[in-house]
């Protein structure tokens, strides 16, 4: 028998499989059938801050427009921003008690913030409601002048939601850090449990025919796991917490490389759109066939074997491979 | 419109009208100064549950009428949800004819005793008055007027009970009796209907009686308006819960062929923040309604309330001011107002905030809780505020407060009243699973004769607009009669 299991954020995982935040995790019937599929745990879809202040928005927009509604001296109108966050809090709390009282896999809640204001109390409710742990997709945007520092911002969120909840707290990431190793480090330094390298941006494109801006891909590439894969391979022995690989995971071939490189888990998304949920069978099937082609009966047998400190080169990872490919530099 | 338009100007063409006009000059008209209500002392009623606003005299009332300019378009009128006819009743003040100046009122207004003491008058009537939006001056009374004529005509003992239509035998029951449900059964039993009022608690008045405190509005007075209706022939079936003691089909099954629903927004809504469940944190509507309703501050009745000696009341709507007012009278030594905007913003009527202020309420504005903590017995004893600043305005043209980061202080408080609104009472659309709801579990009503997705239930307050005045749920109400008498000519006619 096969020892798939992994530990990610101090959880007991059966497999590294993990399905990472998305809408099919956003419904309790999916959830079971990505569980029967094989997952070894869930990030539910996250609940975006920004999504609820639109609502809100939306919210009071129609509310001015429907004759009866809210007149005013309405304390409830007044209000409505917060009972609008407070009824989508609601759907999601009830989200996770479904979840939990459904599947047996973990079930990892994900809050996606651009600020701290208010998201510590909604961490501690989403910890009341059962779920295992909590993923922190902060997503600053890079276009925002107003932030000069967004380390420090990161930092403040993450120490803000640590005092608020006991469940293991991971923080997901973009690519974008001026200098990513020590970003890295030190968030590992925070005492989060974990970190998942990376999110996926938001791809514009442009369409020349009509020139417009339209949304470009919207699901990763299966080259895109190298920009992860480099990271973890680079860090994960020095990190202080889990480490998870996201982005352009697609097939097994990926998923031996993040684990080799050292990471706990990985985290699929757009091989399950474009592939279904069966597709996490094949490719632990795959896992396996090629553990046991090499002789290996547990994970932990062979992860981090290619990471930075194991390989004899590990140049390989940096920028000395570049001089070396292209310039001719020895 | 046009005929309503003819109507007000036959009326105002009438010789006693003219000649009253004639009497003095508008110039002089003009050069009066509005009258001051008189105020009980702010530290003698902070102790009691005495009505701050005591009335005016007759001879106040009279100067004041003297202002009206009895203008030939009535701007004021269309101020007013259920269009009071409001030059002619202050012109009968004038001629000091108090009597028909009462009956002026009750000719659209069920209850103007009550009106002329909860209604936000400086945003509608008198927001639409001549003086404030052409002279830009300080209009007038209106308010004061109304409740002047409704008193006047209670103490007279002489009480005018509006002509009641032969019965038609044609049953409709009103779910509610708060201010909508009231007006709905004040106008059908005149159009001769057999009129049955279902209340869920011990007595009617609904909001009127447990909402809003003796001091603001003396449940007396709500009393003898039901008592009148009553007269006239309403029949009060307290204790029923419509959705739960009976259905509306079992209602139907006992031949009722209508239905008003007016059950209002019972339902209060929390802020969901850490520690919120520690006792001593309720809602505004549990908090007074247990001392305005259930006698609780009382030592001779038997339901308890809890008395605090620092409360922190949350919100600034006028249920707000009502919750922190009561708290003071029942002996808090800090009551305060905790709101996260200015007093600029503030949804509470300019009346209630001034009175406030007087009591020695304390205004915590440009704040926000965000977390209780409780003594071991599981007590409130303090909580967490964060301090606000105001940001750029939201759709509602209300600016945005935005949490100060660092600002976060602790201030202790031994009872909490969270006022921060309510949502519709959805035991009545539970129980009808094919009635059309809005987003905000609100019943959608047609603009005019408020009737619902079920072409026999009506319905109208806060029930359709999810927290609204007392005049306007009783404008909905006197609509919804309209309704209902047009649906039933209607269906009787087939």
């Amino acid at each position: 028998m096969m020892d798939l299991t992994s530990k990610y954020l101090g959880l007991n995982l059966k497999n590294p499989i993990v399905i990472g935040s998305c809408s099919l995790t956003s419904n309790v019937s999916e959830i079971k059938k990505l569980e029967k599929h094989g997952a070894g745990a869930v990030v539910l879809k996250s609940i975006f801050e920004e999504e609820i202040l639109m609502d809100a928005e939306n919210q009071l927009q129609e509310a001015k427009e429907n004759s009866f509604i809210y007149d005013k001296y309405s304390e409830t109108l007044d209000y409505i921003d917060i009972h609008v966050k407070e009824a989508n809090l609601n759907a999601y709390i009830q989200l996770i008690k479904g979840a939990k009282k459904e599947v047996l896999i973990p079930v990892i809640a994900s809050i996606n913030c651009v600020s701290s204001a208010e998201w510590t109390s909604f961490a501690k409710r989403i910890e009341e409601a059962g779920a295992d742990a909590l993923e922190l997709n902060i997503s600053l945007n890079p276009t925002d002048m107003e932030i000069r520092d967004f380390e420090t911002t990161i930092k403040e969120i993450i120490q803000k939601v640590l005092k608020t909840v006991n469940i293991p707290v991971a923080v997901k990431i973009n690519n974008s850090f001026t200098h990513m190793a020590r970003t890295i480090l030190d968030l590992s330094e925070t005492g989060i449990a974990g970190l998942v390298l990376f999110n996926r941006a938001y791809t514009p494109d442009i369409d020349i025919n009509t020139m417009e801006a339209v949304q470009g891909r919207s699901f990763s590439s299966p080259e895109n796991f190298v920009e992860s894969m480099r990271w973890i391979a680079l860090l994960s022995d020095q990190v202080n917490c889990s480490m998870a690989a996201s982005s352009g995971i697609h097939t097994s071939e990926a998923i031996i490389k993040q684990i080799l490189a050292g990471a706990d888990v990985v985290q699929l998304v757009s091989v399950l759109y474009e592939k279904g949920a069966e597709q996490i069978n094949i490719l632990l099937n795959e896992l396996e066939k090629w553990m046991t082609e090499k002789g290996f009966s547990s994970l932990k047998q062979f992860k981090g074997k290619a990471s930075s400190k194991n390989v004899g080169n590990p140049a390989v990872f940096e920028r000395i491979q570049f001089m070396k490919h292209y310039a001719g530099i020895n | 419109m046009e005929n309503i338009a003819e109507y007000l100007k036959q009326e105002r063409g009438q010789e006693w009208r003219e000649e009253l006009r004639k009497s003095m000059k508008p110039k002089e008209r003009l050069s009066k100064d509005r009258v001051q209500m008189i105020e009980e002392d702010s530290f003698l009623r902070a102790q009691s549950h005495i009505e701050v606003n005591r009335g005016i005299t007759v001879q106040m009332a009279v100067e004041e009428a003297k202002r009206c300019l009895d203008c030939p378009d009535p701007t004021c009128i269309q101020g007013c949800p259920v269009s009071i006819n409001i030059p002619k009743f202050i012109k009968y003040v004038e001629k000091q004819d108090f009597a028909l100046a009462a009956r002026t009122l009750k000719e659209t207004n069920a209850l103007p005793a009550v009106c002329g003491r909860v209604c936000p008058q400086e945003k509608q009537c008198e927001a639409s008055c001549f003086y404030t939006i052409k002279l830009k001056k300080i209009p007038v009374a209106i308010g004061h007027l109304e409740r002047f004529v409704a008193d006047w005509e209670r103490n007279s003992g002489k009480m005018y009970i509006p002509e009641v239509a032969p019965s038609n035998g044609i049953k409709v029951a009103i779910i509610g009796s708060g201010p909508s449900g009231l007006a709905a059964a004040g106008d059908l039993v005149k159009l001769g209907y057999s009129v049955s009022v279902f209340e869920a608690l011990h007595e009617p008045g609904g909001v009127l009686k447990y909402g809003i405190p003796e001091f603001r509005l003396p449940n007396e007075i709500v009393d003898v308006e039901i008592e009148n209706l009553k007269k006239m022939g309403v029949e009060f079936i307290t204790n029923f819960i419509v959705g739960k003691t009976a259905t509306i089909e079992d209602l139907k099954a006992e031949g009722y062929q209508a239905f008003f629903a007016g059950s209002g927004a019972g339902l209060p809504n929390f802020m969901n923040i850490p520690g919120e469940n520690a006792n001593g944190i309720m809602s505004s509507n549990e908090y007074l309604t247990r001392v305005n309703l259930m006698n609780a501050a009382h030592d001779d009745y038997d339901t308890p309330v809890l008395f605090g000696k620092k409360v922190a009341v949350i919100g600034g709507g006028n249920t707000a001011m009502d919750s922190v007012r009561t708290a003071k009278r029942l002996g808090a030594e800090r009551a305060m107002i905790i709101y996260r905007r200015t007093l600029e913003e503030m949804p509470a009527r300019v009346e209630e905030v001034k009175h406030a202020q007087q009591e020695g309420i304390e205004f915590l504005n440009l704040n926000s809780p965000i977390e209780y903590f409780a003594d071991k017995n599981g007590r409130v004893n303090r909580m967490r505020l964060q301090k606000m600043e105001l940001g750029e305005p939201d759709d509602s043209g209300r600016r945005r407060p935005v949490p100060i980061e660092g600002s976060e202080y602790d201030l202790e408080a031994d009872l909490v009243v969270v006022s921060v609104g309510v949502s519709p009472n959805p035991l009545i659309p539970a129980s009808l699973p094919g009635l059309k709801m809005s987003r905000w579990g609100t019943i959608i009503v047609d603009d005019k004769e408020m009737q619902s997705s079920i072409p026999e239930l009506f319905a109208g307050g806060d029930i359709v607009r999810g927290g609204a005045t007392v005049i306007l749920a009783m404008g909905d109400g006197r609509n919804a009669a309209a309704g209902i008498h047009r649906y039933l000519q209607n269906k009787n006619k087939k």
